[in-house]
């Protein structure tokens, strides 16, 4: 059942940007601007350089077989059981991510546009239309995001056409301030924002889509193309506030659109602007959700994992609603705990595996010369 | 189940609605907010809008704005405690002014801008001034002619005099704020009078005569040492500040004409650029101006028809120009010691490795630095005639 799925390349291509911009674009900016000052957009690019690379690691292990997702793979190389504590673990981490976008989701509603509506409203809301496309399945909210993209797009456009002259070069200067050391360093949270976390992208890639060859391409352009989204928000997040206050900004990208002012005519129009963060914010949970209802199915050995959509979504709605007790440990989590949680599932278990994977190549290579 | 789901779609067509739902007739529309401190609190004082009068169907000729005031031990608080007078809960949404109190910005005014950065409610498009010599609820009481509302009044009147005559500033609340935080620029403020009769401001009848008693007028530059008031700039002062920090866009300026009596130019095209350098260790900044203009008006004998009177005339402002910018720079290098250039901005730009040598003691280098001041004013034409009619005047 589950295999009968299948994507093609671009619409892989369309839930890779999406993905990738995802929550990078309420909180990148500010996250950036903090640490490398006026040369947040340069940490951005460097952030995106380097999570083309993790990308690339990706591909490169995803396609020695491309007939199995990532909790398979884990499976087939470290055993039967180690493979499948990793793929709980991968799991976990999924399902704590899918619940802290939720979180994100009622926080931003709640500190932005409705402040008296309570979290759990919002975060039953999101995760109901996320529960639906999980159980509509893959090739269904693919092509969503076909249609939404667009959308995204457009707005998008209208946003940096309307807020470019209010850019002030005098906020990004002296350029290169910080040095190569402190600007790579403070990529780092947008690189495992971004990039790293991409990893749950193996569960869809490359066993969910029909032209392999292709594929490849549209992964890494995918992140390129997010990428540059992120670096224009920071450029122009700092070109217009300047650094203080974009770091000071919980939402700076949010406040960009608030300045939108075009001859007193086109002006007021952050309502609409916010429809860019709930598309990606629905398509980066809902790919969450996915990675973990469907790596849960598989450790579990079940043939259909929809079963699974309802009870998985209940808890997410519970989790989102206790996983941060304020705004500023959930910041200071992202920071701390999440990272190290992301960059040892998605950076150091892939490592590992290239490791195991060259070893166990070489034991076999051996096995058949002494059987010669 | 398809017809039940039919009707569901149906239902939720007609049954939204919004949890966070306020409808226009619950909202106090504020157009112009006052902070002052009293005696250790702050007085928060709202001009809100009587929805009634600015219809012209309903109007009965009652003021069209009205005022509540309460006091609290931090802004919002007394904000919040408008209620108990308002029968409806302040919106600020709307906001045009923001009027600080000139005793809260001898105190400090950093504290009080923290609420109106926070709260969600509050769009930073707001413009900031200061009470001259008053208070923030004087300001606010008085009424206003064409514009009805004088919140409204007091942003146009700002706007179009910034645009045009160059010696206000219509800063925004993240510009001050900017300025506030930045280590190279302090923050300066477009002050606020009312000139007249005061008490007779708040009544309808100021507006009802052709020459209102009391009318709201922008006067003279705050400048500010970190988030406290040190001091005024004249009107003067402040055109040339705004020169310095190419904030002109259109101005008209008087020159000496070559022997005596007095010319007038209309500025058309202004750019002004400000670059830091490192001049034997110490700090200096080189500003450029071209200016663009018009002979707008003639008061004296000069023979226009002669390019070599347009060259002079250049050259003769440019020179003025140049001297009455530094006069400027060293008033507020002496009297206020305050960089309210953002001449430290500057360095920072062009040296960043030596600004943060010099960072810790700017408040000292900066009333000994030199600015070289440098000027270009190209003439373009002289209006709708050549020679003023002046000399025919004196030839008859």
């Amino acid at each position: 059942m589950i295999r009968d799925v299948k994507i093609n390349s671009y619409q892989f291509l369309v839930l890779v940007i999406l993905f990738t911009i995802g929550t990078s674009i309420l909180t990148v900016p500010s996250a950036l601007a903090t640490d490398a000052k006026q040369d947040a957009w340069l940490a951005a690019i460097f952030g995106t350089g380097i999570g083309l690379l993790v990308i690339w690691l990706f591909i490169t292990i995803a396609l020695w077989f491309p007939n199995l997702t990532y909790v398979q793979l884990l499976e087939k190389l470290f055993g039967k059981w180690v493979g499948k504590a990793f793929s709980a673990l991968f799991v976990l981490m999924s399902l704590i991510y899918a619940s802290e976008l939720l979180y994100y989701f009622g926080l931003f509603l709640n500190i932005h546009m409705m402040p008296s509506t309570p979290m759990v409203v919002l975060s039953i809301l999101l995760a109901g239309v996320m529960v639906m496309g999980v159980r509509l399945g893959l090739e269904t909210f693919a092509r969503t995001a076909e249609i939404l993209i667009v959308v995204f797009f457009v707005i998008f456009f209208i946003l940096v056409a309307f807020i470019s002259p209010e850019m002030k070069f005098e906020n990004i200067q002296p350029v290169y301030e910080m040095g190569t050391k402190k600007i790579v360093q403070s990529s780092i949270f947008y690189v495992v924002v971004s990039s790293v976390d991409a990893v749950v992208l193996l569960m869809i890639f490359p066993s969910f889509i029909n032209k392999m060859k292709q594929v490849k391409k549209s992964f890494l352009l995918g992140n390129l193309i997010g990428g540059i989204v992120i670096i224009v928000i920071t450029f122009l997040s700092v070109s217009v506030f300047g650094v203080e206050k974009t770091a000071g900004e919980i939402y700076p990208s949010y406040e960009l659109t608030k300045r939108i002012n075009i001859g007193n005519f086109v002006q007021r129009i952050e309502g609409l602007m916010a429809s860019l963060w709930v598309i990606t914010l629905y398509f980066k949970t809902t790919l969450y959700f996915y990675a973990s209802v469907l790596g849960m199915a598989q450790i579990l050995n079940l043939k259909d994992y929809r079963p699974l959509t309802l009870p998985l979504g209940m808890i997410a709605v519970v989790l989102s609603l206790v996983i941060y007790p304020n705004v500023m440990y959930q910041q200071h989590w992202d920071s701390t705990t999440g990272n190290s949680l992301t960059l040892s599932i998605g950076l150091f278990l892939p490592l590992l595996m290239v490791v195991v994977y060259a070893i166990r190549k070489r034991t076999k290579k051996k096995e058949i010369e002494i059987n010669e | 189940m398809k017809k039940c789901m039919f009707v569901l779609l149906i239902l939720s067509l007609f049954l939204t609605g919004c949890w966070d739902r306020r409808e226009l007739n619950e909202l106090g529309i504020t157009l112009a907010l006052g902070i002052d401190k009293v005696e250790d609190e702050y007085q928060v004082t709202a001009q809100v809008v009587v929805p009634s009068e600015i219809s012209s169907k309903t109007s009965t000729g009652r003021s069209p704005v009205t005022l509540f005031q309460a006091t609290g031990e931090t802004v919002y608080e007394a904000l919040r405690k408008i209620t108990k007078i308002s029968p409806r809960k302040i919106y600020p949404g709307h906001l045009r002014t923001l009027v600080l109190g000139e005793d809260l910005a001898e105190e400090g005014i950093a504290e009080s801008l923290d609420f109106l950065s926070r709260d969600w409610e509050f769009r930073s498009d707001f413009f900031v001034v200061i009470a001259k010599d008053m208070t923030a609820a004087e300001v606010l009481n008085v009424t206003t002619t064409i514009e009805n509302i004088p919140a409204n009044k007091m942003f146009n009147t700002l706007k179009t005099s910034e645009a045009s005559w160059a010696a206000t500033n219509a800063f925004i609340l993240d510009e001050l704020i900017a300025n506030l935080t930045s280590d190279g620029k302090e923050a300066v403020l477009t002050g606020i009078i009312v000139t007249g009769e005061q008490e007779m401001g708040s009544s309808k009848q100021n507006v009802e005569s052709i020459t209102p008693s009391a009318r709201i007028e922008y006067n003279g530059l705050a400048v500010f040492k970190k988030d406290k008031l040190v001091g005024w700039l004249t009107e003067i002062d402040g055109r040339r500040y705004n020169a310095i920090v190419n904030e002109v866009q259109n101005t008209v300026t008087a020159i000496s004409c070559p022997e005596e009596g007095k010319a007038t130019l209309e500025i058309i095209q202004f750019d002004s650029k400000m670059k830091g350098k490192m001049n034997k260790g110490k700090p200096e900044v080189d500003i450029n101006i071209k200016v663009k203009g018009n002979v707008g008006e003639v008061e004296c004998q000069i023979n226009l028809n002669d390019p070599e009177t347009i060259v002079e005339l250049e050259k003769n402002t440019e020179k003025e120009m140049e001297e009455r910018i530094k006069s400027t720079i060293e008033t507020v290098q002496k009297q206020y010691k305050s960089d309210i250039f953002g001449f430290g901005n500057a360095i920072h730009r062009s040296n960043p490795k030596e600004w943060k040598k010099i960072k810790e003691q700017w408040d000292e280098e900066f009333p000994e630095m030199t600015a070289n001041v440098k000027v270009d004013v190209k003439l373009v034409h002289t209006g709708t005639v050549g020679n003023s009619f002046l000399e025919e005047i004196e030839g008859r």
